[in-house]
């Protein structure tokens, strides 16, 4: 192997580490962040499950799309 | 924080390429640095023998049959010497298949003939009598596109440096001249060592079979 | 929203390609059933000249039943899951509608030529990126168009949260296109030598190793990001949707997905273990194949939970039936898939039926289970009729299920069988048999396997002809159901 290439081994290696590690970090957080903002009342994750349940045209809206509205406004006048 | 993702496509994308390419990146990218190296000694393939592997791949042989021999006892008791990467720098694209209906073939050059090729082909019940191989008959009238094969041979020779002679180049003429002073004789060889007359004549007549050129390519398998 | 009173959902594309997942599965399934009968029965292989030999025929049974009938599939539920999800109408558009009939036509055509083709033996010879180089330009034309439908919908959608299926469909998109892109580089003989030989003729721009290291990234891939993820995004709207239960868990499936993104592109390095790539890489195949179990269990346990309290549905219903079943068999296929990548496993796999026996249990028992479901939910909507016979439908299960276990079953022994006596030695430690031997041993397996393999094909036929009545002479319907497909 040349001296370039062990040199890119080197980084490959630090780099899948690094990159790994750090993803399994962020994962276990949000893990964690899920389910405690949950329990705290702060968010509800859940609702968002109706989305596929109430899919009709003129089914309510969840969070409305702020965009969408605009569009709209614009197409009344 | 991911949740807001959800809610902006756009990043949303762009959170989802970059978690995908992250294992490209690392994964298969560097490889490319190191070239392939070819093991010392290994020549490109002749243009005769290109035409062989069209043949190969418009057959789908990989359908069948390996070119990879892993390194194991019983696998190198009954192919040969295990696969090693340099033996594979000329192959483009590597042709080492995913299933063995048939027995691997990366060595089958040194333990078969063109003659058994020939009765293989013809009817492979004749020499393996279990073979549920079908017979490729129409390789035997087929005429073996080497026009195709000659252009692979300057395509690579130009693209990627393969060590080609200075008479594969570009154009009609040099590849008729090349297909008169190289191809043919080595067509007749593998032709008369196929001991079949109609073979043989065809290759005189200037046209060669897809057998003929498909051997050709077996043979090198070594 | 009184504007929306009048606006309905457009189905029109939806039934364009609902049809072509239909004939194509057809198609791709009765050359499947041709082939592993040639195994068996190998005069079989002289019905069609030089056209009808198993290996020129294998290529056109994969890349129909993939890129024919899985993806019109997968695309019908991309514009019906869609529209729907996102509550915004392709009628509001004319823009998108031009785009999703565009990219069915450009897709009829490149299905059209990559029939031709390969029935021509002109092929790349890649596994399941066998088109020459243009076809792989039409393929990336219509992907990008196919895009541009999908992200204009999400851009004129009504509900700011993207549903769990919308994910699934952008990593679908976003993935294949990738990792087809870097697999398909290929350099055109034609230009590079003065016009010589055929024209549409090219060599892999990559040689040897590298070749086979891109090839299965991309060839592990085309499973996960074809086979897997927009499936995926099928299951997680119709189960819900058909049996009216919201998904159990909205963060499990959270987490799944982006464990399934991370864990998913590493795993290709198991199609090579033992070959000649680097050792470290096949180790990392085999470590993240293991891994790979956790996110494809999340999915599939989310699903089973979701029935939770409401199983008796799954007695009453053949489309709920469907779908437990094809998340059942994902569950197998993602614990088998782990289990071959083991390297002393793999030894003995690799190379044998019992890989083709794995593929299978995925594709016959969780992809196309799950493509009949999404198709039969939509048809009473598209088609604004009753489907039009719960019986055949039950029947259908019934011959299919019994299938895939004749096919899986068999193929297994097959492979074990065949894989132990490659390896068999004497007391001298000479090979025991002889190639030609581990050939004849398999022919009552492969007899088994043609035989499940008819069933299967058997209950397509029923499949369609059900679509087909459904279609034309199924009860009309008044008002779109709910939740519960209605059946007669």
């Amino acid at each position: 192997m040349s001296d370039v290439a062990m040199e890119i081994e080197k980084y490959r290696i630090y780099m899948f580490l690094i990159g790994t590690g750090l993803a399994v970090v962020i994962f276990y957080y949000y893990i964690i962040y899920l389910y405690r903002s949950e329990k705290k009342g702060k968010k509800n994750y859940e609702k968002y499950g109706r989305l596929a349940l109430d899919d009709e045209l003129d089914s309510e809206i969840l969070e409305k799309n702020p965009k969408s509205e605009e569009k709209k406004k614009g197409e009344d006048k | 924080m991911f949740h807001w993702l959800e809610k902006h496509p756009f990043f949303f994308a762009v959170g989802v390429f970059v978690v995908i390419a992250y294992a490209g990146l690392i994964e298969v990218l560097p490889n490319f640095m190191e070239k392939a190296r070819p093991i010392k000694g290994l020549k490109p393939y002749t243009v005769l023998e290109l035409a062989g592997k069209e043949v190969y791949k418009k057959d789908n042989c990989i359908a069948c049959h390996s070119q990879l021999i892993r390194p194991f006892k019983a696998e190198t008791d009954r192919y040969g010497q295990y696969s090693m990467s340099g033996e594979y720098a000329y192959d483009r694209p590597f042709l080492w298949g995913s299933k063995r209906t048939g027995p691997d073939l990366h060595r089958v050059g040194r333990y078969r003939t063109p003659d058994w090729h020939a009765n293989h082909m013809w009817n492979p019940k004749s020499v393996v009598p279990d073979s549920i191989m079908p017979a490729y008959k129409h390789q035997f009238t087929n005429v073996a596109d080497l026009e195709t094969a000659y252009a692979e041979a300057v395509t690579v020779k130009k693209v990627f440096n393969t060590p080609y002679g200075d008479d594969i180049k570009p154009g009609k003429a040099a590849f008729e001249k090349y297909k008169k002073e190289k191809i043919l004789p080595e067509a007749l060889k593998i032709a008369k060592a196929m001991k079949r007359d109609d073979l043989v004549k065809m290759v005189e007549s200037g046209k060669v079979p897809e057998v003929v050129a498909l051997v050709a390519y077996l043979e090198r398998l070594k | 929203m009184q504007s929306n009173a009048a606006l309905e959902y457009d189905y029109s594309i939806v039934k364009l390609f609902m049809w072509t997942t239909v004939i194509f599965g057809i198609v791709g399934m009765a050359i499947g059933v041709l082939i592993a009968s040639q195994l068996a029965f190998p005069d079989l292989n002289y019905l069609m000249g030089e056209y009808g030999t198993f290996s020129r025929l294998r290529p056109l049974h994969t890349n129909v039943v993939i890129y024919g009938f899985t993806l019109s599939g997968i695309w019908a539920s991309m514009y019906y899951v869609g529209q729907r999800v996102l509550k915004v109408s392709l009628l509001e558009s004319g823009f998108l509608r031009f785009m999703s009939k565009l990219h069915f036509l450009l897709y009829m055509i490149v299905a059209a030529l990559m029939v031709v083709t390969l029935a021509l033996g002109i092929t790349a010879s890649k596994e399941y990126a066998q088109m020459e180089w243009p076809l792989d330009i039409l393929v990336v034309l219509t992907w990008v168009v196919s895009g541009i439908a999908l992200f204009g919908m999400i851009g004129l959608r009504r509900e700011k949260t993207l549903y769990i299926s919308m994910w699934y469909y952008i990593a679908f998109f976003l993935a294949v296109a990738m990792l087809y892109l870097f697999n398909n580089m290929e350099v055109p003989t034609y230009f590079f030598s003065g016009g010589l030989g055929a024209w549409y003729h090219s060599v892999s721009m990559y040689a040897g190793t590298n070749d086979a290291l891109v090839q299965w990234w991309w060839g592990h891939n085309a499973v996960a990001f074809v086979f897997t993820v927009p499936i995926i995004a099928m299951i997680y709207y119709f189960l819900p949707k058909e049996s009216g239960q919201a998904v159990y868990s909205y963060k499990l499936s959270l987490l799944s997905f982006w464990g399934l993104m991370f864990v998913y592109l590493w795993a290709g390095g198991h199609h090579l273990i033992w070959s000649t790539v680097p050792d470290w890489m096949q180790t990392m195949g085999s470590v993240f194949s293991v891994v790979l179990i956790l996110p494809s269990w999340g999915s599939a346990i989310n699903m089973l939970l979701t029935m939770k309290g409401e199983w008796n549905q799954l007695t009453e219903n053949p489309l709920i039936k469907f779908m437990i079943l094809a998340s059942t068999f994902y569950m197998l296929s993602t614990l088998e898939g782990p289990i071959q990548s083991v390297k002393s496993v793999n030894a003995i796999a690799h190379f044998t039926d019992w890989i083709i026996g794995h593929v299978h249990d995925g594709v016959l028992g969780w992809v196309a289970f799950m493509v009949f479901a999404a198709v039969m939910h939509m048809a009473p909507r598209v088609f604004k009729r009753e489907i039009y016979s719960k019986s055949l439908l039950e029947a259908q299960f019934w011959i299919q299920t019994i299938g895939v276990v004749l096919y899986f079953s068999s193929m297994w022994i097959a492979g074990i069988t065949q894989g132990m006596m490659w390896r068999a030695v004497d007391e001298y430690g000479n090979l025991v048999y002889s190639f030609i031997d581990t050939v004849s041993v398999l022919h009552p397996y492969y007899t088994i396997r043609a035989f499940g393999g008819l069933l299967y094909l058997i209950g397509v036929f029923m499949f369609a002809w059900n679509f087909f009545k459904t279609a034309t002479a199924g009860r009309r319907l008044e008002q779109e159901p709910r939740y519960k497909s209605p059946m007669a």
